[in-house]
């Protein structure tokens, strides 16, 4: 254990203090490993993580050295680089974290150092930071640490970009200080046999805008939990998400937006795709909207494309509201395969079936693509999109040449 | 300023709950409290059931035992197992004309106004449960001669053994979950309808429910069958005095709607504010019937109650419209459940909650398409209305979907009473309550014009009483 007990006591009076709400949907959290039971797959925040499948991250699987290797860049303004010791330490909990899980706990007791990802107030990034996560191997189970502090009124995009064969447990605290613009992308284009649990926890300071971005394609097992909470009135977050999920592959994406304070904001749209046998997508959206959080505005959204038989697509929007006193609050879930009548439409202009199947599924996803906002990977994740529907959708490769000319 | 009631000089006299009366206790004072193997034996030889029922009782309670108590839900630490009193007897038989009842239970009846709506030929079947049995039962003449057998579930058990032992535990089996199978091990009262084939009960079935005994527990248990083409409207009320400590009612109610038929079935659930109300409710549905549940959840202090509706041949249809109030100390944890194992069948949710006065609404809603339920469609809406700033609402829905050519849709939203809806209804000239009574009955209106005339009337009387005071 590298926690001291100063650690935890400042992290936790950083942490805004709130009435507990008693709901089945947040147990308590706690910096003490032991006081979280190894999930058993009963516990409504295990209920639909095949918890078989990954490789003890869940309980008590060590921690090993990392086998991934992790490049980025370095923007002029910006300070990034891996730190140890007690300024490590010193970044648990900055975003008010506090863990609800025993393998978040782990990784915020037993590893020892961080990436950080620092940006003094009042600076603006003119490119995105890049930080790329590439694993070499599936057996070795790893955890790791990401710090994001962002300074009042400064502005800036990153992507964190996870590829090759990895198993691994993270932890990702944002701090967005107040009048803050900053957008997290989180890119999971992982091998098949990847394994990745991961954690992100944003705070957003009064009158910030915090954009964040799951987007999920490749992996074995694939699940994060984004959670966002307010330091102050008038903070407004965006929670975007887009996934495709093949044969096999469980994707499962979590968002909790708790409104811990007055007049803020959150918009959640997700979208996803499945295809192939055992393609198991979750989606579970809890909204919380507290006493104080009065004129809050809340709204949030899951689509799913059902592409071929023998998928699963489950949908949980949770909404739960303590105070009258609110702007708008609501959530919409649909969950359905090719709209014939969009079909029909394209093909009675002489489209064919698989091409008005491909424009359907582009339609679906981009709209979305586009409020992500970074232009720098829309093309890629176009291209990934594209690539997704040539497993199944598209097996003529005549359309796939088309778009490559396109592109 | 003019209240509602001297607006409405009818409503006066109307306290909060007006069904908190209670009679002299006599039979709930003798009966024994908690529950073993010996409570269960009792209840059995009373009722000289046959061997199979009680090994099935006794299966209940042991499964009743082993099953954890549900911590997902309400808070549900207020139930003492040990206090509650598992079978009372009111009444030595069951009478079918008003006047050999028991002067206190007659006049029970008749302040809640049940021989009026039977005279007024308003109903085809009456059927009165007082504390665990039914004391009254009747049935419209023709009805009979056609074959509709319509009594309380202990007298089906005598009368119709075989029927009875075909369905019973069918749809919901004994360790579905812990109160179905405590449920089972202490049931009593209810009732068994039967329709045969073709036969439409054009006017409702009706019963009434009451508790009268402190700490009382009811377990009534309904099963109904609804044969081939059929169609019947089953209508059930529920009231219990107000006591300081609480009762539970845990009821469990089975549905088997054959092809090509269908069934409504109305509750107008207005338990004291003392009483756990743990209810489980499903049907199954063959091809081409329909299943319709309108569920009003007005009292009670803590209620949890899914209704299921279990799709199981092709273009079977099920829909539930569900209401809610909870007013100070009310938990109201309600929903529905619709699972689509058979393809083409379609179902639908209406689920509107009003919370006041610090009062907690929750929708739970499961929405489950099984492999090969192929050209299914769902459509679930969820409203709720805050009044206050001081009321809590939850929306809990889940949906499982391993089918591709479904289409499924949820949309729920939550709203305070607008300031402009009220300023103008203000500026017409209104009053602030009553203009307030008016906007949530206009966001109820869509299910109150399902429910029988009566009890519409009586739901919008309701309203006006929770929202008496509702503004600051």
């Amino acid at each position: 254990m590298t926690v001291t007990t100063d650690s935890v006591s400042a992290a936790l009076e950083q942490t805004p203090t709130h009435e507990r709400v008693d709901s089945h949907l947040h147990p308590e959290g706690s910096f003490d490993v032991d006081a979280h039971e190894v999930p058993t797959g009963r516990e409504e925040i295990w209920r639909f993580t095949p918890l078989k499948r990954l490789k003890g991250l869940q309980a008590d699987a060590e921690f090993m050295p990392s086998k991934t290797s992790c490049t980025w860049n370095t923007p002029a303004g910006a300070r990034i680089e891996g730190v140890s010791g007690d300024e490590a330490r010193g970044l648990r909990g900055l975003s008010g974290l506090v863990p609800n899980t025993r393998w978040a706990a782990r990784v915020l007791a037993e590893v020892p150092d961080s990436l950080l990802i620092d940006l003094p107030a009042d600076t603006e990034l003119t490119e995105p930071i890049v930080v790329d996560l590439d694993g070499t191997d599936a057996s070795v189970t790893e955890a790791g640490h990401v710090a994001m502090r962002f300074g009042a009124h400064s502005r800036a995009i990153v992507v964190l970009n996870h590829t090759g064969s990895s198993t691994v447990a993270a932890v990702v605290e944002i701090a967005v200080g107040d009048g803050a613009d900053v957008t997290v992308v989180s890119i999971q284009d992982w091998a098949d046999d990847a394994v990745h649990l991961s954690h992100h926890q944003a705070r957003v300071g009064r009158d910030a805008s915090y954009k964040h971005a799951a987007i999920s394609f490749g992996g074995n097992v694939v699940r994060m939990d984004a959670n966002v909470s307010y330091d102050g009135p008038g903070g407004s977050a965006e929670l975007l998400g887009l996934y495709f999920a093949d044969a096999g592959q469980h994707i499962e994406h979590r968002i909790f937006a708790d409104h811990t304070a007055p007049q803020t904001k959150s918009h959640a749209v997700y979208k996803g795709a499945l295809q192939g046998e055992k393609a198991h997508t979750v989606w579970v959206g809890n909204v919380l909207i507290r006493k104080v959080a009065e004129g809050i505005e809340t709204y949030e959204e899951n689509r799913n494309l059902v592409l071929t038989d023998g998928c699963q697509a489950d949908s949980i929007p949770n909404l739960e509201i303590e105070t009258g006193e609110i702007a708008g609050a609501g959530h919409a879930s649909t969950t359905a395969r090719f709209d014939d009548e969009h079909l029909f439409y394209l093909q009675s202009r002489g489209i064919s079936e698989q091409e008005a199947q491909r424009l359907v599924v582009h339609g679906f996803f981009n709209d979305l693509i586009r409020k992500v906002g970074v232009p720098s990977i829309e093309d890629r994740l176009l291209t990934t999109v594209e690539a997704e529907l040539a497993k199944n959708v598209l097996r003529d490769p005549g359309s796939l040449a088309a778009f490559a000319q396109e592109a | 300023m003019t209240s509602i009631e001297e607006l409405n000089p009818t409503l006066k006299g109307i306290g909060n709950y007006e069904f908190g009366w209670s009679d002299s206790d006599d039979a709930g004072a003798t009966a024994t409290r908690g529950l073993n193997e010996d409570v269960v034996r009792d209840i059995s030889g009373k009722k000289s059931e046959p061997q199979w029922m009680l090994d099935l009782r006794l299966k209940g309670l042991k499964l009743f035992h082993r099953k954890p108590m549900p911590t997902w839900g309400s808070d549900l630490g207020g139930i003492d197992f040990d206090n509650i009193k598992y079978f009372v007897r009111s009444s030595e038989k069951q009478a079918t004309s008003w006047e050999d009842l028991p002067e206190d239970i007659k006049n029970t009846y008749d302040k809640l106004g049940i021989p009026e709506a039977e005279k007024q030929r308003l109903v085809a079947g009456v059927a009165a449960q007082y504390e665990s049995e039914v004391v009254y039962h009747s049935i419209r003449e023709d009805l009979e001669e056609k074959g509709v057998i319509f009594v309380d579930t202990d007298t089906a058990l005598k009368e119709h053994e075989d029927l009875f032992k075909e369905y019973f535990g069918t749809v919901i089996p004994v360790g579905d979950n812990k109160f179905s199978a405590l449920n089972t091990s202490v049931w009593s009262g209810g009732s068994f309808i039967y329709v045969p084939k073709g036969v439409h009960v054009d006017i409702p079935l009706q019963a009434y429910f009451r508790i009268n005994t402190e700490n009382m527990g009811q377990f009534e248990r309904t099963l109904i069958i609804a044969d081939e083409d059929s169609y019947v409207h089953y209508v059930e009320g529920c009231t219990a005095p107000i006591y300081s400590s609480d009762s539970l009612h845990s009821a469990v109610v089975e549905i088997i709607v054959k092809k090509g038929a269908r069934v409504r079935y109305t509750t107008i659930q207005n338990w004291s504010n003392n009483v756990y109300n743990l209810v489980t409710k499903r049907a199954t549905c063959e091809a081409g019937a329909t299943m319709e549940w309108v569920d009003g959840n007005i009292g009670s202090k803590v209620t949890m109650k899914y209704p299921a509706i279990y799709l199981m041949g092709e273009h079977a249809k099920g829909e539930t419209l569900s209401i809610a109030f909870a007013g100070e100390g009310q938990h109201q944890d309600a929903g529905a459940k619709m699972v689509h194992a058979a393809p083409h069948t379609s179902s639908s949710i209406l689920s509107k909650s009003v919370a006041r006065g610090g009062g907690r609404t929750s929708y739970r809603g499961l929405i489950q398409v099984n492999e090969g339920a192929h050209g299914s469609k769902s459509n679930v809406l969820c409203d709720a209305l805050l009044v206050d700033q001081i009321s809590r609402s939850d929306t809990y829905p889940y949906v499982d979907i391993r089918e591709d050519d479904v289409s499924m849709g949820h949309e729920a939203s939550v709203s305070k009473v607008s300031d402009d809806q009220l300023f103008y209804l203000m500026s017409r000239g209104m009053e602030q309550d009553e203009a307030m009574a008016m906007i949530v009955r206009g966001f109820v209106e869509p299910i109150a014009k399902e429910l029988p005339m009566e009890y519409a009337l009586e739901l919008n009387r309701l309203i006006e009483l929770q929202m008496e005071g509702a503004v600051g």
